[in-house]
């Protein structure tokens, strides 16, 4: 039962910071806005911060998981289609973390520190949170140990998983031929998931494969007229390591302390900008005025002058 | 235990070798908002259907104020090597001395922003005075 294999991530460290080497002298040829000292430090702290978080929590989580076995529908063996099996299914598992990360508050408030830099490096890639074990996120993957996948190869996988996900967070790669981007999440595709633009918003959840995404509509390219920009719809603008790593759940409190009783779990369980007044937007509001206003360019450009003159843009 | 130690020490030593490598290569560069153009595009980068019909900059494109059509006050500030808007509201501490605007919006960790706007200064420090709540 106590099935262990070594940590794959401990071996990608030492490549992590070559790499990030490598493409800050990249930028210092070719870009120099693209990396920034203070916010590179507040990535790397928090990628260090979430390690030490993951250490603390690491027991109860693998207890959980040697639970979840314990009552599982049917033994997995170790052979090789099991672990590409795993590898796959352990990926869907991603996606329905990423995507609930992004939809429901509570999840956010944990997952919102990998979005709030406003540059996209592979230092951006290690900006984790520190507070994953609160947010719960390690219930998404209990399913594959309910089916019978050992704890040791589902954790080993998402490692895998973890560490594919790293070189993808940068701007030095452009695209890849046009059978890799369909298969595989690109730089390209996880650009467009970490960006403001109303065209972009909640898009590309995906870890590994981005057929999750076109499967449950939810992905959209990166397109040329519409550089991505990127961070936080509102952007955090501080370097104080410590709101970074906390401020979703400040957010949260203080929502849960002013608003009515009747609508204080809203702020827990509902969209992100979420507000019982409305007076907020959430990334589907900011969404739908934006193609309101698309529609309505169009409109006005095949219009008569007198027509355009007439015509009012959509406001709010 | 005694890895355990030495993987943290590497890690810190790690992370604090590559910001410093950052700072020593001088990326990030130094951003200014370099004219009124360029404020507008920031202001439309930060909230997407703010068209600004009135802008002022801080002579050191540190900052900037500016008007939209609805008459909302959208408060731009470097932050790094980018830049973020604020809506304001009537919580914006606004402190006019002489040419230059004092502006607290009470984010944690930010200190509040000074803007040389000139002769600009009072009308816009009027104008935060009628700010909605």
């Amino acid at each position: 039962m106590m099935t262990t294999f070594p940590n794959p991530i401990d071996f990608a460290v030492p490549a992590f910071v070559l790499l990030i080497v490598l493409e800050m002298i990249w930028a210092k040829r070719r870009a120099p806005e693209k990396y920034e000292p203070k916010d590179t430090l507040i990535s790397l702290s928090m990628g260090f911060g979430s390690t030490v978080a993951g250490l603390i929590v690491a027991g109860g989580v693998y207890t959980m998981a040697v639970a979840a076995y314990d009552v599982r529908l049917t033994t997995i063996p170790f052979a090789w289609w099991a672990w590409g099996l795993c590898f796959v299914l352990d990926d869907l598992a991603y996606y329905a973390f990423h995507r609930s990360a992004h939809r429901v508050r509570w999840f956010w408030a944990s997952h919102v520190n990998h979005h709030s830099s406003q540059h996209y490096n592979l230092s951006t890639a290690l900006r984790q949170t520190w507070t994953g074990f609160i947010a719960v996120s390690f219930i998404f993957r209990l399913p594959l140990m309910l089916i019978g996948f050992h704890p040791a190869m589902v954790f080993f996988c998402g490692a895998i998983n973890l560490i594919y996900q790293f070189w993808i967070h940068t701007e030095v790669v452009d695209r890849f031929p046009r059978w890799f981007e369909a298969v595989m999440n690109t730089p390209s595709h996880h650009r467009v998931h970490h960006a403001t633009n109303p065209r972009y918003l909640d898009r590309n959840y995906a870890g590994v494969f981005i057929i999750w995404d076109r499967m449950f509509g939810t992905f959209t390219p990166e397109v040329a007229e519409d550089p991505v920009r990127y961070g936080l719809v509102r952007q955090i603008g501080s370097f104080n390591l410590i709101w970074v790593a906390f401020h979703e759940w400040v957010g949260i409190a203080r929502d849960l302390w002013s608003a009515p009783w009747r609508h204080k779990l809203g702020y827990i369980w509902k969209q992100p900008g979420w507000s019982h007044d409305n007076s907020r937007d959430t990334s589907d509001h900011i969404r739908q005025r934006w193609q309101d206003k698309q529609a309505w360019k169009t409109s006005t450009s095949s219009s008569s002058v007198a027509d355009q003159e007439a015509a009012q843009p959509p406001v709010g | 235990m005694l890895a355990e130690l030495i993987k943290f020490g590497v890690s810190l030593g790690s992370i604090l070798a590559l910001a410093g490598l950052a700072w020593v290569l001088k990326l990030g560069g130094d951003m200014r908002i370099r004219n009124a153009q360029h404020a507008r595009a920031i202001a439309q980068e930060q909230v997407f259907d703010f068209l600004p019909v009135d802008i002022a900059l801080d002579r050191a494109g540190m900052g900037a104020l500016l008007r939209d059509v609805e008459g909302r006050q959208l408060l731009l500030r470097r932050h790094g090597a980018a830049f973020v808007g604020r809506l304001l509201d009537r919580s914006v501490d606004a402190r006019l001395d002489q040419n230059f605007l004092i502006l607290d919006t009470h984010d944690i960790g930010v200190r509040p922003i000074t803007l040389n706007l000139g002769e600009d200064a009072p009308v816009w420090a009027s104008a935060l005075r009628r700010l909605p709540s």
